[in-house]
Formats: C-alpha cells, structure tokens, sequence
C-alpha cells in the first residue's frame, strides 16, 4: 500500500537532486581523444545527454560503434557529437583500433 | 644515449626484423650495421643527437615506414595488414608533415647523420628482403617486422630523441608521436598474435 507513494516520492527525491538517471535536463559529457586513448575510456551517462568526443591528438581518430554511432574521421582538435540512446556500447577508432572505450546509456527517469 | 650508441639500438633492432618469424640474418646488414656501432656521428663533444639530426631520424623513421607500409598496401593478402600498411602511410606521412612545418617555421634545416643514413639503408634492406615474399608469408614477415621496428623506434624516441631535444616545440611533437608509435606497436603486436594462431 504504501510502496507507490514510496516510489513516487524516491522518483521526486531523485528528480531534484539531479540524478544522473533522474529526470534532470540532458547533459554533455566530455570525452578525449588523448595519447591513443579515450578518456575516460567507461563513460556512463543518461539517454538523451550528448556525448562530444574531442580529438587532442595530432593525428585524426574515430569514434565508431557499429550499428550504433560512427564520427567518420575527427580530425586533431576537432569535436564529434552524439545524443546517446539507451544501451551499453562498445567503440574504438577505425583508424587505431586498440583504442576502445564504452558508453553506458542509462534509461532517462 | 650517446649517437653511436643510438645508432647500435636501432640497427640492432632492425637486424633482429630480420631474424624474426624464423627467417635467416641478412649477414650483408649485419655486417654493415657492426661497422656503423664504430661510426663516430660527429653529433659534437655530448654525443647526443643535435636538434637538425633528430629532425633528420625522425623523418628517416618516417619514410621506412610509409615505403613499407605502401609495399603492404601492395603485396599484402591478408585484410587487416593491407589495412594497417595504409594507417602507416596516413600516419607516418601526417607526422612527417608537421615535422616539416615545424622545422621549417623553427628555421631548422635537418641534417643527415649516420643514425638517419642507418635507418634510411636498413629500411631499403628491409623492404627489398619483403619484396621477395608473397601471401600469408609476406604478411608474417611484414608484420614481424612492423612489430620489432616500431619498438625500436620507441625506444630511441624515449631513450634518445625526447631527452636530447633542445627546443621545446620539438621535444613537444616528439611527445605527441610517442603515443602514436606505441599504438602502432600495440596494433601490429596484435595482427602478429592473430598471424601466428594456428
């Protein structure tokens, strides 16, 4: 009996404190292209935040997730963004491919 | 590290490309290599390599494998060596483009030295032997190659290049190729792994 209020009021709860997966507006999250890495290499953010990978390096990269996003190719000091929908995701550069990292999408709300 | 002793560390590694996957010593090479060990560089009282001689290896480094990475591209069966041979065109050729904008812009003019005249032959050396090979041999030897060169190169640029580099700019690009060379050497390590599998 109680247990939907309960559960609205911890939704409500969550909401204002600005939860990661709470009902709080999209974000961007940051990700380098950095020393032949992604960093950070694990990234865990909301559906509907944008993701912005940002080529530090002097050489071009990707961003590529088959069936799911692909940049093409960043070039150094260049951006590539994407909206994220919900799903775990695995990536690396086409270009360098023992460069990986993963995205986290989690529900929004 | 000294010059001459740089110039040890990278014949040697070069020599050992061609011992590797099981294939004989080019003795002409070695030979060729022992006789350098005893050059002396001219690279001043210090023996480290001058700011125009490390400009003048690093685009030596280069140019092997950019001539390496076409024959790949050319001669290569298997999908991903074809593959990689081209990232070390594309690669190789953009770091040696902002190499050349860099010294330019600096006024330095690159200077021939024994160490860049040692990698320039070895890499010809190189290339021919793997002129010679076809299919999934080609792509064994080419690799194994890939993997002992990059290392190499890796080595000089931690153990020699950055730290004798006068000029901050050029030190700062070396530091920014570092990382490129060791995902190339981390890439080509994992095609040989593949290549090697029974």
């Amino acid at each position: 009996m109680i247990r939907a209020p309960l559960a609205l009021f911890l939704c409500l709860l969550a909401a204002s404190c600005g939860g990661e997966a709470g009902g709080a507006a999209p974000r961007s999250h940051l990700v380098e292209m950095r020393t032949f890495a992604f960093a950070p290499a694990e990234l865990t953010v909301a559906a509907g935040d944008t993701v912005v990978w940002r080529n530090a390096d002097i050489l071009p990269h990707t961003a590529t997730a088959a069936g799911r996003f692909d940049s093409g190719s960043v070039a150094a000091g260049a951006e590539w963004r994407w909206v994220a929908t919900a799903g775990e995701v695995a990536y690396l550069c086409t270009f360098h491919p023992t460069m990986k990292g993963t995205v986290t999408v989690t529900p929004r709300g | 590290m000294r010059i001459d002793r740089l110039i040890w560390v990278v014949t040697a590694g070069v020599a050992l490309g061609a011992c590797g996957g099981g294939e004989e010593a080019d003795t002409g090479e070695l030979a060729t290599d022992t006789a350098a060990v005893s050059a002396d560089a001219g690279a001043g009282a210090a023996g480290d390599p001058t700011d125009p001689q490390i400009a003048a290896i690093a685009v030596a480094a280069n140019n092997v494998d950019i001539a390496a990475g076409q024959l790949a591209v050319e001669k290569g069966s298997d999908a991903e060596v074809k593959s990689f041979g081209q990232q070390m065109v594309t690669d190789h050729s953009a770091v040696n483009a902002q190499a050349t904008e860099l010294v330019t812009r600096l006024g330095v003019t690159p200077e021939e030295n024994p160490t860049s005249q040692q990698l320039t032959a070895d890499g010809e050396a190189t290339r021919q032997r793997l002129s010679g090979l076809s299919g999934a041999e080609f792509d064994r030897a080419y690799i194994d190659n890939e993997v002992t060169y990059h290392q190499t190169v890796l080595d000089a640029i931690d153990q020699t290049l950055i730290p004798s580099a006068d000029n901050a700019e050029l030190r700062g690009l070396l530091e920014q190729v570092r990382p490129a060379i060791a995902a190339h050497l981390d890439h080509a390590r994992q095609i040989q792994t593949r290549l090697a599998a029974p």
